[in-house]
């Protein structure tokens, strides 16, 4: 329950606020979660690209090995992402786990937990088998070649921008309650008596 | 619906002539992001409760953040025509714990997030106050001044939380802040005048609960069935509670928007805040006091929590008096603003100065109950209203002698009948 504040009052009572209705707003993060979904359908990584940078940097031995791991990824994906979800979102959340997973060993709580945000629930094996095949696969290349090709996608999402309010020192210092050090004893019915406030 | 918003100016080097690139803002250009709303940290640690908190805090700090590297035009843009952004910032507001909040046992994470928040959240709020960002990206200050008056990215509730919620750790930030939406908008100055009546109303309707009645409150008419023999002694526990609880949080508030923004005073005085602020805690402070002391708790640890808070809320009381009478009547003299205007003149400002005090403090020497004077004994007990009328006496000498001892006169009878060394004891052990 929300607490009395002054400032509650001042919205409901007052004619100085634009007065918002938070009704409609149940299913927010719902919302939030196809918005999410929408994006990354739109990033510039794409499972194509993945598969050529991979042809483009392996010689053709290797392809084979590779080229399961990749289909597991993406079979991962579509159990996580769903199959009713058609190619393009199953092929965009394998994106996803590729990009999740690229320098990870195991599935942490990190990585569980952007998992979810995105997708739900999932099964955790399927984010394991896409995790060890993502694993295996970034083990043929560079650290420098796997940041180039993870840097596609994020430059779209801006992450070089410069910051608002960076170098600003914060201070997480609240106003608290004052520390009283005198209690009445319990049933005092001495109204006169003086109560110190200098806390 | 479209707002120029930027105006870039540069020098073209070769003509060597200021020119000026207008930016114009847009619904279009507006990203669609859907922001979603806040909610505090849950009270228990439920897991899946705590997993929602994150879920949404993480959604928040992320898409801020995404604001925050926004460049200046884009982000104004984002600002004004997305609501989900100004919900979410209001929601924020609305919802943030504050510190003197019942005590919440938050796991790290939760207590980690909930910290990166609030620091997006200020910056956020810190930016959208900034109408220079830098010599190449500002908006004409009267165009800010419209902006965030008439897209409500500021009101006074909005103001309020801000003081709370960051005044004490980045006062000096939020003063610059908010000096500069009251300056560059007047208009708000108009809102808290429109806003103090319902601050009044709130003192009322807690005089009301506790079966008190205060003085200039509107006599309505009280319904039948309405119970009249209601007080804070024979009151549910909750309900006590709940009175403590807003009171706390309303002289908190009030006082930490004073701290920050004491121009506000004027606005305050309008509405005779401190004498009705005297007034107020000379009726309900002793009563609720009483009625804490008197009841039986089962837990003993709720009997202190609300003895703290009851405290907290005098000291806080007397202080935003103190602001409010320092701002008003005191500041002005002490930094000689008007000696230049001559004697007779600056003698029938004092005059009209003290009168400022003693009509404050005046409506509570004709109370005469057994409470009487607690409000003056409290205010001199802090802050001792000789070194006032002293400040006074100092800046002219033609300060009228009769008033400053009325003053005093008044504080000396507070006092009477109480052992002010007794106090003074119980103040300084040592």
């Amino acid at each position: 329950m929300a607490l009395p504040r002054l400032t509650g009052t001042l919205r409901s009572f007052s004619n100085v606020t634009k007065h918002e209705d938070y009704s409609e707003e149940l299913a927010d993060l719902r919302t939030k979660r196809s918005k999410l979904h929408e994006q990354l359908l739109k990033s510039d990584l794409t499972w194509k690209k993945i598969i050529k940078f991979v042809d483009d940097n392996l010689d053709k031995k290797e392809h084979q090995t590779v080229n399961g791991d990749l289909k597991t990824i993406l079979q991962a994906a579509k159990q996580i992402v769903g199959a009713e979800n058609g190619q393009e979102a199953i092929e965009s959340g394998a994106v996803f786990l590729f990009k999740t997973f690229h320098r990870k060993e195991c599935v942490g709580h990190d990585e569980t937990k952007a998992i979810k945000q995105m997708f739900g629930p999932f099964p955790s094996s399927s984010a394991t088998a896409a995790c060890n095949a993502t694993y295996r696969i970034a083990s043929h290349f560079t650290e420098e070649q796997l940041t180039a090709l993870i840097q596609m996608a994020e430059e779209q999402n801006g992450d070089n921008r410069v910051f608002f309010g960076k170098n600003i020192v914060f201070s997480f210092d609240m106003h608290d309650l004052d520390h009283s050090e005198e209690l009445p004893v319990n049933g005092e019915a001495d109204a006169q008596k003086i109560i110190s406030l200098d806390y | 619906y479209c707002i120029q918003i930027v105006e870039t100016s540069f020098t073209h080097h070769k003509k060597k002539k200021q020119l000026q690139n207008k930016t114009y803002c847009h619904p279009e250009i507006k990203a669609d992001r859907s922001f979603v709303l806040y909610r505090p940290p849950p009270v228990v640690r439920d897991p899946a409760l705590v997993e929602e908190f994150l879920e949404r805090a993480k959604f928040i700090a992320d898409d801020l953040n995404w604001l925050l590297a926004l460049p200046h035009d884009k982000f104004w843009c984002q600002v004004i025509f997305d609501e989900t952004l100004q919900k979410c910032l209001d929601s924020y507001l609305r919802y943030a714990p504050r510190k003197f909040d019942a005590l919440l046992d938050c796991l790290p994470e939760v207590n980690d997030m909930q910290k990166c928040l609030h620091r997006s959240v200020f910056l956020t709020f810190l930016r959208m106050s900034t109408h220079k960002e830098s010599k190449d990206h500002f908006i004409t200050p009267s165009v800010f001044g419209e902006i965030i008056y008439n897209n409500f990215l500021f009101d006074i509730p909005k103001i309020l939380d801000l003081c709370v919620l960051f005044g004490k750790g980045n006062g000096l930030l939020l003063q610059k802040m908010i000096e500069n939406i009251f300056t560059q908008q007047p208009s708000y100055f108009g809102d808290l005048d429109e806003t103090l009546p319902t601050v009044l109303q709130v003192f009322n309707n807690i005089l009301h609960k506790c079966g008190l009645q205060c003085e200039g409150a509107s006599a309505e008419p009280q319904k039948l069935e309405e119970k009249v023999n209601v007080t804070p002694g024979n009151m549910p526990l909750q309900e006590l509670k709940d009175i403590v609880l807003y009171l706390c949080d309303t002289c908190t508030t009030l006082w930490a928007f004073l701290d920050v923004f004491p121009l506000a005073c004027q606005t305050f005085q309008k509405h005779e805040f401190c004498y009705r602020l005297a007034s107020f805690y000379e009726l309900a402070i002793p009563e609720l006091e009483s009625a804490i002391k008197k009841r039986h708790y089962e837990d003993n640890s709720v009997f202190a929590d609300l003895w703290r808070r009851i405290s907290h809320s005098r000291k806080r009381m007397i202080e935003a008096f103190h602001i409010l009478i320092n701002q008003v009547c005191l500041q002005p003299i002490l930094e000689s603003r008007y000696w230049h205007l001559g004697s007779v003149v600056l003698a029938s400002y004092l005059i009209a100065v003290v009168g400022e005090i003693v009509s404050s403090f005046s409506g509570l020497l004709e109370k005469m109950n057994r409470y009487s004077y607690l409000f003056l004994r409290d205010y001199d007990e802090l802050f001792p209203v000789e070194d006032d009328v002293s400040l006074l006496q100092q800046a002219s000498s033609t300060l009228d002698e009769t008033r400053t001892a009325y003053i005093l006169q008044a504080v000396e009878s507070a006092w009477e009948g109480v052992d002010r060394t007794k106090a003074q004891v119980v103040k300084d052990p040592t």
